[in-house]
C-alpha cells in the first residue's frame, strides 16, 4: 500500500499571461499535518484549489489514493475524499448554518430535503469534537470562528479524509487559532491528512509534521518539523535573509489632527456597526487599529472619509468639523486614504495607469485646464511618480488590469502620500502585496509619520502593527476593546483584547 | 493594436455568421441568398434616392446610438432612448408649430432647446429613481418608453391634431432644408455629426469625460476618489435624453416637417443595437450605425426586387447581436472551464 | 361617472383575468432570478411564446399542442441566452434586448412567410384554449361571477405558483438554485454544477415564459398581432423585483397592475382618451417597483443601522 494519500508532481498553471505555478511538487502521507508556506502569491492556495478541481492544471500529474486523476472537479474532489477551508468562506449568508453543512448532499424525503436525518446527523461530529455551532442560524448571525468550525463540520459530513486549510488563522485570534490547533490535532489522531497553509512560521512550528515551501511558483524544498527551524524556513520562503521589522522611530507628537467623538454608524454586519468609538491621532505619530476583519474597522475608516453616514457623534480634522462631509471635503480637508481593497476602492482597473494617479485630483489645477483634461501634466506627473515609487511597468498609459498586487498597490500609495495634507488613513496596506513591496510601503509610512502628518493604520497583521505603530487600538464588535501604547503591546494581550477580553493593559483615554 | 486586430476579425466573423444564418432563412423559403443581398445593396446605393434615404437612416441612428453609448459609458443601461426621441421631436414641433412670435431663424434654435430640455428631463426620471434607490433602469426605461409614445401619440391624435387621416400634427413653421431630393435626407446630418462628435472629445478629454468614464466602470472607485458617482450617472443619462432629444427635433424638423405618430419606432432600439455592437465604442459608432442603416434602407429595396421580405434583415441584425455580445465566442485560445473564478482571483494568492 | 359601475363584483375577476399573462412572465423571470439572472430576455421569451401557439393550434387545431410547442419555443429562445450568458460571457442586459429583438424581427418574419400577412393574423381555425364550466356553482350569484367561466391557463397559473413556490423552498433543487444565486463558488465548492443549474433555471423559465405567451395568444385573446405582449414581459420582471423573487409576493404586484388596467378599461368609458387610459398600468408599474425598492432599501438601511437593534 502507498504511504502517500496525494502526489502532486511537475504541476503547471497559468492565469492568462501570469504563471501561477511553474513548477508544483507536493505530497501528503496518510494522517500527518502537512504545512505549505510560502509569500503571497508564492501559488500555495493556487496548488491546494488544483487538487480540489477549482482550477483545472495545464500540465503535470496528480494522484489521489494512488490513482492518477486527470480531470478534476470539485465533485470528484469531495468523492475521492477531499475537502478544503477556504480563506473566504464558502458558506451562504442567507442560509441557514444547516442548510449551507447539507448543500449538495442533502438527504432526501422524495424530492423534499430530510432535515431531521441531517440534523442528527450533524449533531454526531459536532459531539465528536465538541464544537459549539448552532444549526438553525443564519451565515450572516454567526462569528467568525464559528463559520470555520462550520466549514470544518461541512467537509467532514462530506466524508473528507484529506482535509485542506487555506490560511485559516489568518481571520482568528491566536487564542482562536490554539482552539483550531487542538480540532486538528483530534482529526489527525482519528487518522485524517491535513494540508495546513500559512505563511506564519510560529504556527506552522507548532502544527506540522512535514513542511513544503514555495516561492514565486516554485517547489522548493521539503522538510521535517524535527530537522528545521524557523530561521531555516524563512530563508526558503524568500530566498534571502530579510528582516522586516523596521526600527520604530521615536514619535514627537504634535497637535490632534483627527478626533473621533462618540461615533456611531452602520454595519454591513451586526459585530462591525460602530457604536460609540472615541479616538485621537495626533501629528507626526502612528496608531494602529488591531482587530479581526469584520469588527467595524472598515465601516469606521468609511465614516471618517465620508464614505457611509455617520448615525451619531464627530469627526474632527485639524479642528474643523467634517461630520457627514462629501468625500470630496474631507480630501479637501487634508486627509488622504489608502483603502482596504485596491481592486474596488482603490483603483479603477479598466483606466491606465496616469488616470488612477490623478483620480483623486482630476478637478484640480494643474491637472485640469478649466473643463479639460491636460494631459501633459498628467503624463509628466505620473512618471516622477512611478519613478519615484518603482511602480513597473512605467508607461503611464498602460492599463492597470493587469498590474500585481504589490505594483498596483504602490499606485494608491503614490498617489495618496504624494498629495500630503494633515492625515493619512492607511487601511491593510501590504494585504496581498509581496515581500519588496511590503518592505516599502513600511519605510514610506514612517517618512510620513516623520514628516510631521498624523497616520492612522488599520492592520489584521500583529506584527505590522507592532513594528510601526507608537499607540494601538484594539476593536471588537464595533468598539474599542483596549489601548496601550505600542511599547506595552504583544501580541498576546493585543489577541486578549481582539476577543473582547478583559483590558489588561492600561485603559482609558487616549 | 493587436486589440484592433483582433476587434475587426471578430466583427467580420461576426458579420459573417449572420449573413450565414439569413442565408439559411432565405433558402427556407426557396429564394436565392446572394441575389438578395445582391439586391440589398443596391437598394441602399443605387441612385439619389436611395443614397439619400440611406444618409437619412443614418442621421437619427447615429445619435441614437451614442445616445446609448454615453449612459453606457456613465454606468447605466438606457433603453429609453425611444422615449426621448418621441418626446423630444413633440417638444420642437410643438414649438416650431405654436410659437408664431418667434424670428426664424431663433426658433429652429428654440426648437432643438425645447427637445433637449424635455428629452433630458424625461432621462432624469429614470436616472434618479437608479441613483436614489436602485430601480433597474431597463425596466423604467423600457416602461417609460410606452409612456412617450402614448403621450405623444395623445397630443397629435387630440390637442395637436392636423385632423388628416394619419395622426400628426399641422406642419412647423420652419424645416432644415432638404439635401438630396427626393430622399428625406437633410442638413440635419450635419448637426448629428457636429453633436456627436463634440460629445466624443467631451468624453476623450474633459474633466466629466474621465469622471463619466471613471464612474461606468468603478463606481465604488469613483465614489472614493470624491467624484460623485450618483450625479455623474444622472448627467450621463441626461446627455443621453438630451441625444435623443435632437435625434427627435431632427426628424420633425428635417425628414417630416411635422409630427408624425410612432415616426421613432426603432431609432431607439436600433441605436441600442448599434451601441451594443460597437461595444460603446465611440470610434466604432458611425460605421456601425451605417451598416445599420444600409441594412435598412437596402431592405426596403431587396423587397421590391426580390420576393424575400424585409423583416428578415430586422432577424438578421437581431441575430448579429446576439452574437456579437457572447464576447467569449471568437476567442479561439485554448481554454477551459469557463465562468469560473479565474478573473476574479487571477494572479494573486 | 358612477363608482358602482367602476367597483363592482366583476371586477375582481377582471383584475385576475388581466394579470394573468403577467404572473407567467414573472413566473419566467422569478426561476432565473433565483440563479442571479435578471431576465430581461421575458418579453422576447413570451412573444415567440405567442407566436408558436397560434401556429401550431391553427395548423393542428388542437389547443394543447399549441401551447406545448409554445413552452419549447419560448424554451429555445431562454436556450440563446443561456449560452450568451453561461457559455460565452454575454452582458445579460445587452442578450437580454438582443432576443427581444430577435423574437420581435423573427415572428414578423414567419408572419409573413407563413401567412402571407403583417400586423394581424387571426382565423377561425386557431384553436383557443376552453374555459372550464363549473355547472353546480352556476346559482350562486357573488361565487359564479367571481370563478366560473376562468380559462383552463388560469387555473393552471394558481397551480403553477404553488409548484415554484415548493420547488423553491421546499426542495433539494431549490436549496441549490439559491445557493447557485446567492454565492455561486459556495455552490461550485459544493459539488454542485453551477452551469448546469443556471441552465436547468433559464430553460425552465423559457417554459414558463412561452406558456405566459400561450396563455396570452390563445386564451386572453385568439389571435397574433405583431409585438402583442406589449412590455408584459417587463411587468412581469418588475412584479417579480416587488416580490423579491417569491412566486406568491410577485404575483400579488401583478394582481396590482391588473387592478389598475381594469379600472382604467371601465373609465375610458366616460370619455377618457385611450392612450391615456393605456399608459396606466405602465405608470403603475413603475410606481410600485419604486415602491418595492424604496421599501427594501428602507428595510436594508434599518437593519444596518447602529441605533437599532441596541441590546
Amino acid at each position: 500500500m502507498n504511504e502517500y494519500c496525494v502526489e502532486m508532481t511537475n504541476i503547471v498553471k497559468s492565469f492568462g499571461e501570469v504563471q501561477a505555478v511553474k513548477n508544483g511538487h507536493f505530497n501528503l502521507k496518510k494522517g500527518e499535518i502537512h504545512s505549505l508556506i510560502g509569500e503571497n502569491g508564492a501559488g500555495k492556495s493556487t496548488m491546494m484549489k488544483m487538487l480540489y478541481g477549482m482550477y483545472d492544471f495545464d500540465d503535470g500529474t496528480v494522484k489521489v489514493n494512488g490513482e492518477q486523476l486527470t480531470k478534476i472537479v470539485p465533485k470528484i474532489a469531495i468523492e475521492k475524499g477531499i475537502g478544503m477551508v477556504h480563506q473566504e468562506f464558502m458558506l451562504v449568508n442567507e442560509l441557514t448554518v444547516l442548510e449551507n453543512i447539507i448543500l449538495g448532499f442533502e438527504p432526501r424525503k422524495g424530492m423534499r430535503i430530510d432535515f431531521e436525518k441531517a440534523r442528527a446527523d450533524i449533531q454526531e461530529y459536532i459531539d465528536e469534537y465538541n464544537m459549539d455551532i448552532q444549526m438553525n442560524k443564519k451565515i450572516n448571525q454567526i462569528s467568525v470562528g464559528e463559520a470555520q468550525r462550520v466549514e470544518i463540520i461541512k467537509i467532514l459530513c462530506r466524508g473528507a479524509e484529506i482535509i485542506i486549510l487555506d490560511e485559516p488563522t489568518a481571520v482568528l485570534t491566536p487564542q482562536e487559532a490554539q482552539q483550531l490547533f487542538r480540532i486538528l490535532d483530534k482529526l489527525r489522531e482519528n487518522g485524517k491528512s491535513i494540508v495546513f497553509i500559512s505563511h506564519k512560521l510560529d504556527e506552522v512550528m507548532q502544527i506540522s509534521d512535514r513542511i513544503s515551501v514555495m516561492r514565486q511558483g516554485n517547489y522548493i524544498g521539503t522538510v521535517n518539523k524535527s530537522e528545521t527551524s524557523e530561521a531555516e524556513l524563512a530563508k526558503m520562503m524568500i530566498g534571502r535573509e530579510v528582516f522586516l521589522n523596521i526600527e520604530r522611530k521615536a514619535a514627537t507628537p504634535g497637535e490632534v489632527v483627527l478626533r473621533v467623538e462618540n461615533l456611531w454608524t452602520s454595519g454591513e454586519k451586526e459585530n462591525s456597526k460602530i457604536r460609540g468609538i472615541n479616538l485621537e491621532v495626533r501629528a507626526g505619530e502612528i496608531v494602529g487599529v488591531a482587530g479581526i476583519d469584520g469588527n467595524g474597522q472598515s465601516e469606521l475608516i468609511e465614516a471618517i472619509t465620508g464614505l457611509r453616514k455617520v448615525e451619531k457623534g464627530k469627526v474632527y480634522l485639524d479642528g474643523q468639523d467634517i461630520t457627514n462631509f462629501q468625500p470630496k471635503k474631507v480630501r479637501e480637508a487634508g486627509l488622504t486614504h489608502i483603502p482596504e481593497d485596491r481592486n474596488t476602492r482603490g483603483l479603477n482597473r479598466a483606466l491606465s495607469l496616469k488616470e488612477n494617479i490623478v483620480a483623486v485630483q482630476v478637478d484640480d489645477k494643474p491637472f485640469a485646464k478649466g473643463m479639460l483634461v491636460n494631459n501633459k501634466e498628467i503624463t509628466d506627473y505620473t512618471t516622477k511618480l512611478a519613478e519615484k515609487f518603482d511602480i513597473r511597468p512605467r508607461d503611464p498609459e498602460m492599463i492597470t488590469q493587469s498590474l500585481s498586487g504589490g505594483n498596483a498597490q504602490k499606485i494608491v500609495v503614490a498617489r495618496e502620500v504624494s498629495i500630503g495634507g494633515k492625515l493619512l488613513i492607511a487601511s491593510q496596506p501590504t494585504r496581498g502585496v509581496d515581500i519588496g513591496a511590503i518592505e516599502s510601503i513600511r519605510t514610506i509610512l514612517q517618512e510620513v509619520k516623520e514628516e510631521g502628518r498624523g497616520v492612522l493604520l488599520v492592520s489584521a497583521e500583529l506584527e505590522e502593527l507592532l513594528s510601526l505603530s507608537d499607540r494601538i487600538v484594539v476593536m471588537y464588535e464595533g468598539k474599542i476593546s483596549g489601548r496601550m501604547d505600542a511599547s506595552e503591546a504583544n501580541e498576546e494581550n493585543l489577541g486578549l483584547l481582539m476577543m473582547g477580553g478583559a483590558d489588561t493593559a492600561k485603559g482609558g483615554a487616549a | 493594436m493587436k486589440d484592433r486586430k483582433v476587434y475587426v476579425v471578430k466583427w467580420v466573423l461576426t458579420v459573417l455568421f449572420a449573413l450565414v444564418i439569413g442565408a439559411v432563412l432565405i433558402l427556407m423559403i426557396h429564394e436565392n441568398p446572394i441575389d438578395a443581398y445582391v439586391a440589398l445593396v443596391r437598394g441602399a446605393f443605387g441612385g439619389n434616392l436611395k443614397l439619400g434615404t440611406t444618409l437619412s437612416n443614418f442621421t437619427p441612428l447615429l445619435l441614437t446610438s451614442a445616445a446609448f453609448a454615453i449612459a453606457a459609458k456613465g454606468g447605466a443601461f438606457n433603453v429609453g432612448v425611444e422615449g426621448e426621441v418621441f418626446l423630444g421631436g413633440l417638444a420642437a414641433a410643438y414649438v416650431g408649430i405654436y410659437w408664431t412670435w418667434c424670428p426664424k431663424p431663433l426658433l429652429i434654435v428654440l426648437c432643438f432647446a425645447a427637445a433637449i430640455l424635455v428629452s433630458a428631463a424625461w432621462a432624469f426620471i429614470a436616472a434618479f429613481l437608479k441613483v436614489k434607490w436602485g430601480v433597474n433602469e431597463v425596466c423604467v426605461t423600457i416602461l417609460m418608453n410606452s409612456v412617450a409614445q402614448y403621450i405623444a401619440s395623445y397630443c397629435v391624435s387630440g390637442p395637436m391634431s392636423a385632423g388628416k387621416a394619419n395622426s400628426q400634427s399641422p406642419d412647423t413653421l420652419v424645416t432644415l432644408p432638404k439635401i438630396m431630393k427626393p430622399s428625406t435626407l437633410n442638413t440635419g446630418i450635419f448637426i448629428a455629426i457636429v453633436v456627436f462628435i463634440l460629445v466624443w472629445f467631451m468624453l476623450q478629454k474633459t474633466t466629466l469625460g474621465y469622471k463619466i468614464r471613471s464612474t461606468g466602470t468603478n463606481p465604488a472607485h469613483a465614489e472614493y476618489a470624491g467624484m460623485k458617482p450618483g450625479r455623474i450617472t444622472i448627467i450621463a443619462m441626461m446627455i443621453s435624453g438630451a441625444l435623443g432629444g435632437i435625434a427627435g427635433c431632427i426628424q420633425v424638423l428635417g425628414a417630416y416637417g411635422y409630427y408624425l405618430d410612432n415616426f421613432a419606432t426603432g431609432l431607439g432600439s436600433n441605436g441600442m443595437l448599434i451601441a451594443l455592437i460597437a461595444r460603446s465604442n465611440f470610434a466604432a459608432l458611425p460605421f456601425v450605425s451605417f451598416f445599420v442603416a444600409v441594412l435598412k434602407s437596402g431592405a426596403m429595396g431587396m423587397q421590391q426586387s426580390t420576393g424575400v421580405p424585409k423583416s428578415i434583415v430586422d432577424t438578421l441584425t437581431a441575430v448579429f447581436i446576439c452574437v456579437a455580445c457572447m464576447e467569449m465566442l471568437f476567442i479561439f485560445k485554448k481554454k477551459k472551464k469557463s465562468g469560473k473564478s479565474e478573473v476574479k482571483q487571477g494572479g494573486e494568492s | 361617472m358612477k363608482l358602482r359601475n367602476i367597483f363592482n363584483i366583476s371586477l375582481i375577476y377582471s383584475t385576475f383575468h388581466i394579470a394573468t399573462p403577467i404572473i407567467y412572465a414573472a413566473l419566467c423571470a422569478a426561476i432565473t432570478q433565483q440563479a442571479n439572472i435578471l431576465n430581461v430576455g421575458t418579453e422576447g421569451i413570451m412573444l415567440m411564446g405567442c407566436f408558436v401557439a397560434v401556429a401550431v393550434s391553427y395548423f393542428t387545431g388542437s389547443w394543447i399542442l399549441g401551447t406545448l410547442a409554445a413552452m419549447i419555443g419560448g424554451m429555445l429562445i431562454a436556450l440563446i441566452m443561456a449560452v450568451g450568458i453561461i457559455r460565452y460571457n454575454a452582458d445579460n442586459c445587452a442578450i437580454g434586448m438582443g432576443v427581444n429583438l430577435l423574437a420581435t424581427a423573427l415572428t414578423k418574419y414567419l408572419l409573413e412567410t407563413i401567412f402571407g400577412v403583417s400586423g394581424n393574423f387571426t382565423d377561425p381555425k386557431i384553436i383557443s384554449i376552453p374555459k372550464v364550466n363549473i355547472p353546480f356553482i352556476e346559482n350562486i350569484p357573488i361565487i359564479n361571477d367571481i370563478f366560473n367561466n376562468w380559462y383552463v391557463t388560469e387555473w393552471l397559473v394558481l397551480v403553477l405558483i404553488a409548484v415554484v413556490w415548493f420547488m423553491f423552498y421546499k426542495t433539494v433543487w431549490g436549496l441549490r438554485l439559491r445557493a447557485v444565486g446567492q454565492f455561486e463558488q459556495a455552490a461550485q465548492t459544493a459539488g454542485i454544477n453551477v452551469s448546469s443549474m443556471k441552465y436547468q433555471a433559464l430553460l425552465i423559465g423559457g417554459l414558463l415564459g412561452g406558456l405566459a405567451g400561450a396563455h396570452l395568444a390563445l386564451g386572453y385573446t385568439t389571435l397574433f398581432r405583431e409585438g402583442m405582449t406589449s412590455n408584459r414581459g417587463f411587468m412581469g420582471v418588475a412584479a417579480m423585483y416587488f416580490g423579491n423573487a417569491n412566486p406568491i409576493f410577485s404575483s400579488i404586484g401583478c394582481l396590482v397592475f391588473g387592478l389598475a388596467s381594469a379600472i382604467g378599461n371601465r373609465v375610458q368609458a366616460y370619455g377618457v382618451p385611450s392612450q391615456i387610459v393605456l399608459l396606466i398600468p405602465y405608470v403603475i408599474t413603475i410606481v410600485v417597483l419604486v415602491v418595492s425598492l424604496v421599501s427594501k432599501q428602507a428595510a436594508e438601511r434599518k437593519k444596518k443601522s447602529s441605533l437599532t437593534n441596541v441590546n
